[in-house]
This record gives structure tokens, C-alpha cells and sequence, in this order.
């Protein structure tokens, strides 16, 4: 075989690809962005509106019970913690989905696995770890102690209280820890992926 | 004058089969290239207002398609760990719904048996891009280029004598 006959055969590829219309081409680009927008617009609603729903809802029930010092301690954290982790989740999807494609494919690969890097293994990315029990236990006692009608202290020193979060507890933290562990191996899998087509690409250099 | 979209759809229209032939390559699947041919063109949208050498363009048509496929392979998990080795080449078909020529048919199906880096280095070598070219859209070295285009040429000369072997 000649060395350019692969350049020959490839050729005839041209007289198999359907040419797509101007309108066409419109139409596909429309339609992503649409797609795009909506699911921008849908994720953005949904964490807005499950985090203001919670802020309002610390907010009623801390004006209700201005005397438990407590119980106004454990809210205006769980509202600082709702609201940090909206901002932050928040920003890093929209650098996510900014990505810049335009560039050659070693110096995209280094971009995109820094940033991933930077989420997965970086200083912060074990945070999870302690703010999911935290952030659970914390918004398990508002809930409970407001409908309990009672005291902070005086709930926690209750039974049925202590028995309920330690039933609840584990069957709560092992469902948000499964879901977290399941996006986390993910994006690891990812993140090898690039990794490995990052180093075979630096590896002759 | 004409509008930014309009400008941006002209262009698109010409070099529409670049983002056709690097979907070809990377996915076997009709479905699957339909969507990464319209991914392809919602992100050289988002980049085209940066583009400053019109002209580039090729490349950098190029550059957005690849990264773009390779980001979509990832995301559908169609992980292929593989270097070149001189392991048998899948003999199952190219998507049936392509009417294709039988030579083409057997150098995508040996192309889909390289790793994705060498695909789209072997795809840019296919479409006679330089060596220069070629190193500018991967952001390698020029000798890099020629040593990988030498290795992958080699591998895909066997699996075609493979496949036409065993027909």
C-alpha cells in the first residue's frame, strides 16, 4: 500500500456526508441553545427556590421563637451554610459549562483537568464529608424542635427525640452518601480519562 | 451588512464537513454523531466572537470539534483506554445507515481502533493537513506529529489487511 492511498481512500468520504442547508445548520444551533438555556434556567430555578424555600422557612421559624437561643443559633447556620454552598455550586457549574473550546487540545486537556483537579482532590473537595452530617443533623433538629413545640434543650433531652435521630440519622446519611459518592467516582472516572489522554499526548514531548 | 448569526452560519456552511467527518470518526453511532455535530456547532457559536484570525478558521474549526467530541465521549462514557498495539482490529461494521464505499468503510473501522488522541491526529493527517497545522490544533511538536502519523499509518495498514483479509 502506498503511503498516501489512506489520503486517496479518504477521499470518498466527501461524497457520503449530507450537507446540511443554511436553515438546517440555524435550526440545530437554535435548538441547542434553547436545550442549553433551559437546562441553565431549570437548574438555576431549582437550587434558587429549594435554598430560598429554606431561608424563608429559617427565617418564620426563627421569628417564632426568638427565645430559644439555641434553636436561632442552629438556623442562622444552616442559612450561612445554605447559602455559601448555593453561591459556590452555583459558580463553579457556570465555569464548568464555560469552558473554552477554542484552543489546541493539549492546553484544553490541561484547563479542563486543573479545574476538575482543583474540585476532586483539591484542599476543599473532602468538605462534603463533614458538611453532609452537619448540614443533616442541623436542618433534622429545626425541623423537629419546631413542631415539637418545645425548648431546643428541652427536646434534645427527650427520648423519643434522641431515639428518632438515631434511627433517622444513619438512613439519611447513608442515602446522601451514596448519591455524592455516585457523582463523585463520576467525575474521577472522568478526570482519569483526561489524565490519561493528557499524559499519552506529553509523553514523546 | 450582514448579522454576527448570518456571518457565523456562512462559515458554518462551508466547513460543515469538517465538524461531519471529525463526528464520523468518533462516534459509530448515527444517533450519537447527530448530537455531537449539533454540540460541535453550539460551541463554535460560543466562540466565534473571539476568534480573531479569520484567517485560521480551519483550525480552529478543527481545534472546538475535537475537544468537543472528546469532552462527549467522556461524557458518555465510552471510555477507550488503548494505545497503539497490534492487538485484532474490530471486525463489526461501520453504522449501517452510512451506504459507504468498502474501502472507506474498512479504514473508518480500523481509525475507530485507534485511541482518541490518534484519531484525530490520523483524521487531520487524512484531511492532508502540514505537520505545522497538525501540532498547532493538538498543541504538540511537529517531530511528535510525524513520529505518531508514522506509528498510526503503520497500524492502520495492518488492520486493513486484516479486515480484507478476513472477508
Amino acid at each position: 500500500m502506498e503511503n498516501n492511498e489512506l489520503q486517496k481512500i479518504w477521499k470518498n468520504v466527501d461524497a457520503e456526508i449530507n450537507q446540511k442547508s443554511k436553515y438546517e445548520l440555524s435550526l440545530l444551533l437554535t435548538s441547542k441553545a434553547k436545550q442549553t438555556i433551559n437546562k441553565f434556567v431549570v437548574i438555576i430555578s431549582i437550587s434558587i427556590l429549594a435554598s430560598l424555600g429554606l431561608l424563608i422557612y429559617l427565617a418564620i421559624t426563627s421569628l417564632n421563637r426568638q427565645e430559644d437561643w439555641i434553636y436561632l443559633i442552629n438556623n442562622l447556620t444552616l442559612g450561612v451554610i445554605t447559602f455559601i454552598s448555593l453561591f459556590s455550586g452555583l459558580l463553579s457549574w457556570y465555569k464548568l459549562q464555560n469552558n473554552k473550546y477554542n484552543q489546541p487540545l493539549r492546553n484544553w486537556l490541561e484547563v479542563r483537568i486543573n479545574m476538575l483537579s482543583k474540585w476532586l482532590t483539591g484542599r476543599f473537595s473532602r468538605v462534603y464529608i463533614y458538611l453532609i452530617p452537619f448540614l443533616y443533623i442541623l436542618t433534622v433538629l429545626s425541623i423537629h424542635v419546631y413542631f415539637e413545640n418545645k425548648l431546643f434543650i428541652e427536646v434534645l433531652k427527650t427520648e423519643e427525640s434522641i431515639f428518632g435521630l438515631i434511627i433517622a440519622t444513619p438512613i439519611g446519611l447513608f442515602v446522601s452518601y451514596f448519591t455524592v459518592k455516585r457523582i463523585r467516582s463520576y467525575q474521577l472516572h472522568n478526570l482519569e480519562f483526561l489524565k490519561d489522554l493528557y499524559s499519552r499526548l506529553s509523553n514523546m514531548e | 451588512m450582514k448579522s454576527t448569526k448570518e456571518e457565523f452560519l456562512e462559515v458554518l456552511s462551508n466547513y460543515q464537513g469538517i465538524l461531519h467527518k471529525v463526528s464520523l470518526v468518533y462516534f459509530k453511532n448515527k444517533s450519537d454523531r447527530e448530537d455531537n455535530f449539533q454540540e460541535i456547532i453550539y460551541q463554535l457559536w460560543k466562540s466565534y466572537p473571539k476568534l480573531q484570525k479569520k484567517e485560521s478558521i480551519g483550525s480552529w474549526i478543527y481545534a472546538v470539534s475535537i475537544n468537543t467530541s472528546i469532552s462527549r465521549i467522556k461524557k458518555a462514557s465510552r471510555l477507550k483506554y488503548r494505545e497503539i498495539t497490534p492487538e485484532l482490529p474490530d471486525k463489526s461494521n461501520i453504522a449501517d445507515e452510512i451506504a459507504m464505499n468498502e474501502s472507506l468503510g474498512s479504514l473508518l473501522n480500523a481509525i475507530y481502533n485507534l485511541d482518541e488522541i490518534n484519531k484525530s491526529i490520523m483524521l487531520l493527517y487524512l484531511e492532508e493537513k502540514s505537520y505545522d497545522e497538525i501540532a498547532e490544533i493538538i498543541g504538540i511538536s511537529k517531530s511528535n506529529v510525524g513520529v505518531r502519523i508514522n506509528r498510526a499509518k503503520e497500524f492502520l495498514k495492518q488492520n486493513l489487511k486484516y479486515l480484507n483479509h478476513g472477508k
